[in-house]
């Protein structure tokens, strides 16, 4: 293989590891403050990206010959805003109200509540059927460095995506809020009892989370340039795989499980390059063998110390 | 912030069916120590989690300063100005020390005020100044009761609850522990203190309560309960304290 190929590959490669990484880091943050696993997860990235889609649907239709930029900023503030206030509404109406509730019932409802949203999706969005060509917005150029390309729209979604996880770190690390989501995952009775709001603080979380859904549902129609209305239930597979791979509860085990996929995946696409199909096979078989070598997730730790 | 009081009426609170509590009526004065005795089970920690709304009581009124504050969220209650330090110390072991302290100011929004008072509860325990940057869960057992204590104090509260802060020390924590309590009294804030060590404990409260199966069964002032014939009998006889 040549180097131009291989580096493809860890393009691409990083670039799933950044969308795997966003969506795991929801999983990991909902089990964190709340002990649940919220299974329409995935869906919620799937939202995001069709709310993206519908704003620049809106935007181009109406006329107005905008610029892509300004069409792109709308797409994504639509999307991380929409699903923040869409997190935080499940969150209070869905989530919260089952805290006393057996886990397996939270996880049956959530999985539920996955399915209205997708085929809701799938029956009122025009066409929801079928896949969706996703607006490519993005400068088409690339840089050539010798044999190998750089493309512009890559790079740029690379980016976003890392500034989004460092902005994820700074938040969890450095703010109140962050002090507050972390406290609640270790002892939410103290938190309140230092007078930290609990509910304010999941609310927040479930924003948090499915914000980063949403971002990362944009990122991954910009990059394949489609959108489908069951893109969720992959995505979502994966992004808990990746969450449970990292050690549910810990935000940055969710980080390296989502690129740690990703490998797998890059791994498995370059050993079988026929049947490159069966990359998800490969990967999530190699998933399996690593839950069975460490169960407790790479970065396990006591459910006491959790985030 | 200035002392507070504390009245609690007749209040009834249990958990999932059984009643603990039934009945129990409790004043704690403004300015002064008012602790709570009771062998284990008796239900003392169950008063202080009905008193923070941790297990809101199901019938009765709890009075800080006049206001009643049963069925309030847990972080309004304490919003009024009460400090908690929990059963078991409940120190956040994944945040460091200064992050632990700064849960306790969580609803202090002045950033100069926090550091302010983070500076003050290192001064009452330098040893929390050495470990600032360590992780909670890292700290030995007094440690841990130190930064459980101070992170009580972040928040400038009018009324701190402290429960069985001696519970697994060395003798001469315990006593430091005592000395601490009494100093913070000192400095103008009422507190109710749960505890199993009768003596110790009567030496530094002005007032208290006996809890026995969930009833308050002796209260009166620190003189009162030292002569008190159920006390003397359940702690003074055999075991002293
Ligand atoms: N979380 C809880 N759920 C159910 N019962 C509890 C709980 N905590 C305490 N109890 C019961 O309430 C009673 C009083 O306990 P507690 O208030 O902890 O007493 P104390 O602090 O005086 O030792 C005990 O019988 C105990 O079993
Ligand atoms: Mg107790």
């Amino acid at each position: 293989m040549d180097l131009a190929l291989i580096a493809q590959h860890l393009v691409n490669g990083a670039m799933l590891g950044v969308i795997y990484a966003l969506v795991a880091v929801g999983f990991t943050l909902f089990f964190g403050v709340l002990d649940v696993i919220k299974f329409s997860h995935g869906d919620v990235v799937m939202l995001g990206a069709f709310t993206a889609l519908a704003t620049s649907a809106g935007l181009v239709g109406s006329g107005s010959a905008l610029p892509p930029a300004i069409v792109l900023a709308a797409m994504f503030i639509a999307a991380v805003g929409g699903m923040a206030v869409f997190g935080a509404l499940m969150a209070k109406f869905l989530v919260l109200p089952l805290r006393k509730a057996p886990t397996l019932n939270v996880l049956l409802i959530t999985l539920m509540a996955g399915t209205v949203i997708r085929e809701a999706v799938r029956l009122f969005y025009p066409q929801g059927s079928n896949p969706k060509p996703f607006p490519r917005l993005l400068p088409t150029g690339a840089w050539e460095i010798g044999e190998f390309t750089l493309r512009y729209d890559s790079t740029i979604l690379l980016v976003t995506g890392v500034v989004a996880i460092v902005l994820v770190h700074l938040v969890i690390t450095r703010t109140r809020l962050g002090l507050a989501i972390r406290a609640v995952a270790q002892d939410p009775e103290t938190a309140s009892a230092m007078g930290i709001p609990f509910h304010g603080t999941v609310l927040a979380t479930f924003a948090i989370g499915s914000a980063l859904a949403a971002l990362a549902g944009v990122v991954n129609g910009l990059y394949y340039s489609e959108v489908s209305f069951n893109m969720g239930l992959l995505l979502g597979a994966i992004g808990f795989s990746a969450a449970v791979i990292g050690g549910l509860g810990n935000v940055y085990g969710a980080i390296l499980g989502g690129f740690i996929f990703a490998a797998l995946q890059t791994i498995g696409a370059v050993l079988l390059p026929i049947a490159s199909a069966y990359k998800d096979v490969f990967a999530f078989a190699a998933v399996i063998l690593l839950m069975a070598w460490k169960p407790g997730g790479l970065l396990a730790e006591r459910s006491a110390d959790r985030v | 912030m200035k002392a507070l009081s504390l009245e609690i009426r007749d209040i009834t609170v249990g958990y999932d069916r059984a009643d603990v509590l039934s009945g129990v009526s409790l004043t704690a004065n403004a300015g002064e120590i008012t602790c709570l005795l009771g062998a284990n089970g008796s239900g003392k920690s169950t008063l202080a989690r009905a008193i923070l709304g941790l297990t809101p009581p199901r019938s009765g009124t709890i009075r800080l300063d006049g206001r009643d504050i049963a069925g309030l969220a847990v972080h309004k209650i304490v919003g009024l100005g009460i400090g908690a330090i929990p059963e078991g110390r409940r120190v956040f072991p994944k945040l460091t020390v200064t992050e632990n302290l700064r849960t306790g100011a969580y609803l202090v929004r002045d950033a100069a005020l926090v550091a302010t008072r983070m500076t003050e509860v290192f001064r009452v325990f330098p040893r929390l100044e050495e470990r600032a940057g360590q992780l909670a869960g890292t700290l030995s057992g007094g440690e841990q009761a130190m930064l459980s204590i101070g992170r009580g104090l972040m928040g400038s509260p009018g009324l701190l609850i402290i429960d069985e802060p001696s519970l697994g020390l060395s003798p001469k924590f315990v006593k430091e522990n005592f000395q601490v309590i009494r100093r913070i009294n000192e400095a103008g804030v009422s507190v109710l203190l749960v505890e199993q060590n009768v003596h110790q404990t009567l030496e530094v409260a002005h007032r208290g309560y006996v809890l026995s199966g969930g009833r308050v069964v002796a209260e009166g002032t620190a003189e009162e309960l030292k002569r008190h014939p159920e006390l003397v009998a359940a702690y003074f006889g055999n075991h002293g304290g």
